[in-house]
């Protein structure tokens, strides 16, 4: 059994971790880049070691090294966190065949999990439903998708493989014009992606992006811990994750419905450790498996705070081979949680990423508010890793309470140096779509804007004119102060030279 | 001191009476003007109203940030204006645009060519910083010209891309 853990990852999570480990009793191991040496975790850490350069496949990604360090530093389990090497099968193999813990499932769940025509395959064998489609199938003809059309049913979408933002997508309603919009679908992707290939998915309706987090230890209890409704999105970014579901709300039999199944899934892989589920649920509450991740999910703390499961500690008991310290029936829902990810991006500039000194930050505190963040005064946001800054989590008895509690929180904290998307949450939780819970994935995209948000807000024009004048007065006030002491200070003796030599 | 102040296109005649009293568009208010610690973050008391607010100079303009909401700001003194006044007309309505890299990163593609016409809006490139890529577009309509990247470059902060004219 281990009792020192090494974190292969930076940033927010990586902080998350540590603090999981020093709560247990755990020691820790931090590794970090060239540009990452002032930053938090490896503050935190007992230990820390350097990987290498800033890029990530130079340092998070070199495997190789990071089992190196956790053999040299006697480490007994490396945590991968999210991203990086957290979905590797070929990572967690090396770990095992290092003897170190991989904190996480088993390579071949990731594998079985990670290809996703086998997923679907899997889980479809265990009695699972999948969005009807050819994801997966591979690249196919014209005519073949056109025959499989049929069977999927209309309405349906054309998607292109390399896709992403809509670009290749199109809706169809009937077969007739299917032809016509496959080819400019083709087109699209080609011009976009430069890789032609298209799929099929059945289009569903008024989608909803909601997950179920999973726990199972290696004895082969799986329990579930509610789902998260993670539909507001844009550009397939998770924007803004809550527990439970507006959606779902107290219908405590659908809960258990598609708890149960997201269980099923993961023992149809045999599955050990802490994973989500994610789903697909359209209008009348059918709802089909999308995919799963076999890794700790950003958005878990949205789950801790209802649950009062400490999901990161719960992994490295798992990972410790005890078993789950719940059963089913000890999970319980208290009140509602709401995550905003606070990402270094312009929301008034097409979100583009932002770098930068920190210069000044102010965290919101006070009852029911949490922040997980790896930043702090002074630190640089750089362009090697993701935008995220840090993620503002709220507790509420009720929905209204956490909206009200996240309007409030939001108000408080003030990130100086780089673009935020700040200003955007706050807009978010003034839409009245968003307080009725009238959301699905196409929300951000199609129906929001901060432009338009702002307009209708009771904002008070006047008083920025204020206070840009007050600032700019300041400034012009403090330029003119220069001037004058610069000129006495170094012109008296020159003067007074002057003169003497005037005099003579 | 007397400034015209431009927001949304509405000018306020803001006067700087002395340290605690300042009038807009001719109403005089008791106000308590402070910055807060040594940051561009400033408290303002106007009539026992508090406002708390980021203001940052962009350009040529200041950007106000408060209760959620960003307004841009035009700051001019009387002389400013007369001389803009004075300067309008001379000066060409459509400076060249030149798209500078918001960030460091890396070109994906630039789906415009030399001596292009295109319309504002359009893409110009496509930078790829921070994991995500994101579409540089044009602020006006206009023809691609002084194209200095290819795709694979990487870029720096502020680094001038291509122009429009």
């Amino acid at each position: 059994m281990f009792n020192k853990v090494l974190i292969a990852n930076r940033g927010e999570i990586a902080v998350r971790i540590v603090r999981a480990c020093r709560e247990l009793g755990l020691q820790t191991v931090a590794v970090y880049s060239d540009a990452d040496r002032q930053a938090l975790h490896v503050r935190y850490a007992d230990e820390a070691y350097r990987l290498g350069p800033a890029p990530s496949r130079d340092s998070y990604l070199r495997a190789d090294k990071i089992i190196d360090i956790a053999r040299k530093s006697d480490a007994g389990a490396i945590h991968p966190g999210y991203g990086f090497l957290a979905e590797r099968a070929d990572f967690a193999e090396a770990c095992r065949d290092a003897g170190v813990v991989f904190v996480g499932p088993n390579p071949s769940s990731i594998a079985a999990m990670g290809d996703k025509a086998v997923a679907r395959a899997t889980v479809s064998r265990a009695g699972v439903q999948v969005v009807p489609g050819t994801e997966g199938e591979g690249s196919l003809r014209d005519d073949e998708l056109l025959s499989m059309a049929r069977s999927i049913g209309f309405p349906l979408l054309i998607k292109a493989t390399a896709g992403g933002g809509g670009k290749g997508m199109r809706e169809v309603e009937k077969i007739e014009e299917m032809p016509s919009l496959l080819s400019a679908a083709r087109r699209e992707a080609e011009a976009s992606f430069g890789d032609g290939n298209v799929y099929l998915e059945k289009l569903v309706e008024g989608a909803r992006h909601i997950e179920i987090q999973i726990l199972a230890d290696g004895q082969g209890n799986v329990i579930h811990l509610g789902e998260r409704e993670c539909s507001i999105q844009r550009r397939h970014q998770k924007l803004l994750e809550e527990s439970p579901s507006p959606f779902v709300g107290d219908d405590e039999e659908f809960r258990q419905k598609i708890g149960a199944v997201a269980v099923r899934a993961a023992q149809a892989v045999n599955y050990v450790n802490a994973g989500t589920i994610e789903f697909l649920v359209d209008k009348d509450k059918n709802f089909y498996f999308l995919e799963m991740n076999t890794r700790l999910q950003v958005e878990h703390p949205v789950t801790e705070m209802v649950t009062g499961v400490d999901i990161v500690k719960e992994q490295m008991r798992i990972a410790r081979g005890r078993s789950l310290h719940h059963q089913q029936e000890d999970i319980h829902h208290n009140g509602w949680a709401i995550e905003c990810r606070i990402n270094a991006e312009d929301p008034y500039n097409n979100f583009i990423p932002s770098t930068g000194r920190i210069t000044h930050t102010l965290l919101p505190t006070g009852p029911g508010v949490r922040v997980d963040t790896g930043v702090y005064i002074g630190f640089e946001i750089s362009p090697y890793y993701d935008s995220l800054i840090s993620k503002l989590i709220v507790w509420g008895e009720t929905r209204g309470e956490a909206i009200l509690r996240m309007r409030r929180a939001l108000e408080e904290y003030k990130i100086l140096g780089v673009h935020n998307n700040i200003p955007f949450h706050q807009r978010l939780m003034d839409s009245h779509r968003f307080m009725g819970g009238q959301y699905d994935t196409r929300f951000v995209e199609e129906r929001f804007s901060i432009e338009e948000a702002e307009e209708s807000v009771n904002s008070r024009p006047d008083i920025a004119a204020l206070l840009a004048t007050l600032v700019a007065h300041r400034q012009a006030e403090r330029a003119a102060h220069i001037i004058l002491r610069n000129e006495r200070d170094t012109s008296n003796w020159k003067w007074l030279s002057r003169w003497e030599r005037l005099r003579r | 001191m007397k400034y015209i102040t431009t927001i949304n296109g509405h000018e306020y005649i803001v006067d700087i009476i002395d340290e605690h009293k300042v009038s807009i568009d001719g109403v005089t208010f008791q106000i308590d003007f402070i910055p807060v610690g040594d940051q561009p973050v400033y408290s303002l008391v106007v009539n026992g109203q508090s406002f708390d607010a980021h203001v940052y100079p962009n350009e040529d303009a200041w950007q106000v940030l408060f209760r959620g909401s960003l307004f841009t700001a035009y700051v001019e003194d009387e002389r400013e204006k007369r001389l803009r006044a004075a300067l309008a007309g001379k000066v060409a309505q459509h400076a060249d645009f030149h798209l500078k890299a918001p960030m460091p990163g890396m070109v994906v593609s630039i789906p415009v060519q030399e001596g292009q016409v295109v319309r504002k809006g359009d893409v110009l490139v496509i930078l790829e910083s921070m994991k995500m890529q994101n579409e540089l577009r044009s602020p006006r309509d206009g023809k691609v010209v002084r194209v200095r990247v290819e795709t694979g470059d990487r870029v720096e902060q502020k680094e001038t891309m291509l122009s429009v004219v």
